[in-house]
């Protein structure tokens, strides 16, 4: 499975960068491909590219403020959730688009 | 930890409550604030816990602000010498990791915070943090870190 995704919190100095990296992790652990941007106080890192999302066969997003280039996802499987929820349980989350993409073939 | 340090170390820490130890954080992050910036402080991190507990592993809060208050940026990690209850949400906590982060702090700062809340992901990293129970290892763990930046 191809995942993209975007984290963004609050502040934009913890979450962010903390959800990044766990559901980096918990995705390679699953054997997926998984690409993350975060979008923190130090600006948009590690942006997605056009070619990224068209590939894509789902996209987490690990928000708690308003994405910037939402749109770019338009007319993809995307799940939602609280910075909170990747931090805390990331291999959930993996699961859960796993489950996500298997009801939708 | 040097004085310049980002990090500062509070080990063996006499706080028991939410309330105390927001306190605490807010005289060790700025000591030169005026009490009512402080104050500010301490609200700006209660305001920002509406939006949830900053738990972020078993044992582990990680409260953190931006704040024109905040005269220059800091990491503060504040071991209690006694478990604390959080509010009514929260017990056991053995570790605060608190970050004040200056408003329109420079770019390099944000990058060296923004990797250590990265290293915050290892949860064998954040467990050794949390179970070391000698000051002098708990300062090495935080200076290899450091030195790694």
């Amino acid at each position: 499975m191809k995942i993209v995704g975007v984290a963004a919190c609050t502040v934009g100095i913890a979450h962010t960068y903390i959800a990044q990296e766990k559901l980096e992790g918990a995705a390679k652990k699953a054997g997926h491909e998984i690409s993350m941007e975060t979008q923190g106080t130090i600006g948009t890192e590690n942006e997605l590219s056009a070619e990224q999302i068209a590939e894509a066969d789902i996209v987490i997003l690990a928000t708690d403020v308003k994405l910037n280039n939402r749109e770019r996802f338009d007319g993809k499987r995307i799940i939602e959730v609280a910075t909170d929820i990747a931090v805390k349980s990331p291999n959930k989350l993996v699961k859960k688009a796993e489950e996500v993409l298997a009801q939708k073939q | 930890m040097n004085a310049d340090s980002l990090f500062h170390i509070y080990f063996n820490c006499d706080v028991e409550t939410k309330e105390q130890t927001y306190a605490f954080l807010s005289e060790a992050g700025c000591p030169r604030a005026a009490a009512g910036q402080q104050k500010e402080i301490i609200q700006q991190l209660e305001e920002r816990e509406k939006a949830g507990i900053p738990l972020i592993a078993e044992h582990v809060l990680l409260p953190h602000i931006e704040s024109e208050h905040v005269e220059e940026s800091s990491i503060l990690l504040l071991s209690p010498a006694e478990p604390l209850r959080w509010g009514e949400t929260a017990e056991d906590i053995r570790l605060v990791i608190a970050i004040l982060l200056r408003k329109h702090e420079e770019e390099a700062v944000k990058q060296k915070i923004a990797r250590f809340t990265r290293s915050l992901a290892d949860d064998a990293f954040v467990d050794e943090l949390v179970t070391t129970e000698n000051e002098a290892d708990f300062h090495q763990k935080i200076r290899t870190f450091q030195e790694e930046l």
